[in-house]
């Protein structure tokens, strides 16, 4: 049996363990009864304990409440397609048709959300297939949902972009307020990667780029999507086409349901700090969000994990994320840097702007297909000493002086390597000291880590080498890169 | 959890912010607490919003009559005691009074101090609703295989080895999910209601 770590024990009640500190746990937890008693009296005293089960118990034996067992939470959601279809469409003379919606023949049920219902149907004078979404019963009670969907679809319809969703129309004065979208044949953002896992770079970099042009599109309006996610970001079939779907919608209506139960639907693992906070948001909020796809994209699995929503939503205001490259090794550097800069607690840390990513990811493109006519833009660059940047041709010295240093360090004494980070201790070596960091602009600080990295990572004399000597690693790489490059 | 739909109609004038914040906080927490309450008393359901809001404004009246002993959070422990009164008291009504007729009878109705001590029975009550609202909140922020778990083992009281076989997971994350689920319910709680009163 492995041996007790008390320490994890509080840290397992707020969720925050690491993966690994998590798989430890909870294969001790397995064995160790110590462990599991005194987890459980952390957790609250016996009588606490014996009070709420009792409530619990009583509650579902007394009133017959089904509140808290699982028929209860997915007899609502899943309404039944049929039960809808009387309720909801006229009837249709087509023998193709489930029913009449205004001049829409309704063909079949394509899809639930958490906000309502997704129908495929056909304009017969217009010719066309259409999807339509209408706001799920329970939501459309509410007349604030109501507002909110209304006026974000129409703000949305406003937005004529290749990369956004179109609205054709949108209803908001019946029983149940809808809108009308052109029928797309395509598969989610989440889907695909449920389908392959992690992505190659360049589609990172593609769709990324795409999802920020969709986004642009609707910042320079004034609107801000709120709810950027793999489940809302739309490929379209045979075309290599990103569409950015449900404007505003899903999370405008997150937003009245839960002023009235508390409670949220849905996940917030995509919402940004200011989000998770309940504080107003602009447009940078998309940009958080944005980083956190392309974070999923790339490594399989968002930023901020947790077991339940409130341990993620503390996770995103908290905790940075774990480095991208230590997950996903295989990526250049400066895709971490990219992405930890959306990722950024403050929002006026970020990039700037949707179109500022949108260019860079471009330009990314760019380079990664003809890394020799098109340079990595300078504000995606893995920060390096400005004598380095000097000249290409100092490329092949620069890689014996970064090897040299990644030797020195290994001799460094222990006490020198505490606390350490690069810059002090490149001075102690015979390469030219780095100069004093740049001024302004947006260059991330002279660091050859992504800037997100928190200083007290680096505390550990061991793990501060390891991380210097795959930083050293990637730093050689790209200089060899540069060397090979042809003149 | 605070909104930008969050109402702050309710907003009170104290000597110090900070005791504005927490009542500001106080209310995006109990107000969902108490449409629950109001709807589990037999309200029809368009008298709901109504009767929140009388009980929010009852609490916030008593609010005025607020002075430190000088302990710590002290105004924070008051407010949870004031808002228990007053839900009390309002449990305690012949349901035909609170048919929503609202207006100052019904303020006068539920208005109280905090010298007012309820029964034992009431104040069990109200724990008992607090701990199925609290419960509810929690139940939502967890992955269904996680909250069986915590049900299965600890409402139902079977052996966590069972359950685990069922689940198809270690027993070892029994024991950490439904301490991390109990944990979070009693947290809930004590957004509410002071945590020595809960314990005791
Ligand atoms: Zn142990």
């Amino acid at each position: 049996m492995s041996s007790c770590d008390p320490s994890l024990l509080p840290l397992s009640l707020e969720d925050r363990l690491s993966d690994a500190q998590e798989e430890f746990l909870t294969a001790h937890l397995s064995q160790c009864e110590r462990c599991q008693r005194e987890l459980e009296h952390l957790a609250g005293q016996p009588q606490v304990w014996s009070r709420v089960s009792t409530a619990l118990k009583t509650a579902c034996a007394g009133s017959g409440e089904a509140i808290f067992t699982d028929e209860s939470h997915t007899t609502e959601e899943s309404e039944s397609a049929a039960d809808f279809a009387v309720e909801f469409l006229s009837p249709s003379t087509d023998t193709e048709s489930i029913g009449r919606l205004g001049d829409i023949e309704i063909l079949e049920v394509i899809g639930h959300g958490g906000m309502g219902i997704v129908l495929k149907g056909f304009q017969p004078e217009l010719k066309r297939l259409v999807a339509v979404k209408v706001l799920a019963p329970q939501l459309a009670v509410s007349a604030a949902a109501r507002r909110r969907f209304a006026r974000e679809a129409q703000a949305t319809a406003a937005i004529l972009h290749p990369n956004v969703m179109p609205i054709l129309t949108v209803h908001s004065t019946g029983k149940l307020p809808y809108l009308v979208m052109p029928y797309v044949q395509c598969e989610s953002l989440q889907q695909r990667i449920d389908r392959t896992g992690p992505l190659e770079l360049v589609d990172i970099l593609r769709i990324g780029m795409q999802t920020a042009n969709g986004l642009a599109a609707a910042h320079a309006q004034g609107l801000v999507h709120r709810d950027v996610k793999p489940a809302n970001i739309l490929l379209e079939i045979g075309v290599e086409r990103v569409m950015l779907t449900d404007f505003g919608l899903a999370r405008a209506i997150d937003d009245a349901s839960i002023t009235r139960t508390g409670i949220i639907a849905g996940t917030p693992q995509y919402m940004s700090p200011e989000q998770a906070r309940g504080e107003p948001v602009d447009s940078r909020s998309d940009l958080f969000s944005l980083g956190s796809v392309l974070y999923t994209l790339a490594t399989g699995r968002p930023p901020f994990r947790a077991e339940s929503t409130y341990a993620i939503l503390r996770r995103l205001t908290d905790e940075s994320p774990h480095p991208l490259r230590e997950i996903a090794p295989q990526y250049p550097a400066w895709l971490g840097v990219l992405i930890h800069k959306l990722l950024e607690k403050q929002p006026s840390d970020r990039w700037t702007s949707s179109t500022e990513v949108a260019q860079l990811l471009e330009q990314c493109v760019a380079h990664i297909q003809q890394p020799a006519v098109f340079p990595l833009p300078a504000a995606c660059q893995v920060a390096k000493p400005k004598w380095w940047r000097f000249s290409a041709a100092r490329a092949g010295v620069a890689v014996v002086v970064a090897l040299s240093l990644a030797m020195g360090m290994m001799f460094l004494p222990p006490l020198l390597r505490k606390n350490s980070r690069l810059e002090p201790t490149m001075a102690t070596t015979p390469a030219p000291a780095p100069p004093p960091s740049e001024s302004g602009g947006r260059q991330p600080p002279e660091s050859p880590t992504p800037p997100t990295a928190p200083t007290t990572e680096w505390n550990h004399g061991e793990e501060s080498l390891a991380r210097l000597r795959k930083d050293l690693d990637s730093w050689t790489r790209d200089a060899q890169q540069l060397w090979k490059t042809p003149k | 959890m605070r909104t930008p739909e969050t109402r702050h109609s309710l907003i009170v004038r104290l000597k110090d912010q900070r005791n504005e914040l927490a009542w500001a906080e106080f209310v995006c927490a109990y107000e969902p607490f108490l449409v629950r309450l109001v709807r589990r008393q037999g309200t029809p359901d368009r008298h709901i919003p109504d009767i929140t809001q009388q009980l929010l404004i009852a609490i916030a009246r008593s609010v005025n009559g607020w002075s430190s002993d000088g302990r710590d959070a002290s105004f924070r422990r008051w407010l949870g005691r004031v808002a228990r009164n007053v839900v009390i008291k309002f449990m305690t009504r012949e349901k035909k009074q609170i048919t929503g007729q609202g207006g100052s009878d019904f303020l006068q109705l539920i208005e109280l101090t905090s010298d007012d001590t309820p029964d034992e029975a009431r104040s069990q009550q109200y724990e008992h609703e607090l701990i199925l609202w609290a419960a509810e909140l929690v139940r939502s922020e967890f992955r269904d295989t996680s909250w069986r778990a915590f049900w299965t083992t600890q409402v139902e009281g079977r052996a966590v080895a069972d359950v685990a076989r069922e689940l198809g997971v270690t027993s070892g994350s029994i024991y950490m999910s439904r301490s991390r689920i109990f944990a979070r319910i009693r947290a809930k709680i004590s957004e509410v209601l002071d945590d020595s009163e809960q314990q005791s």
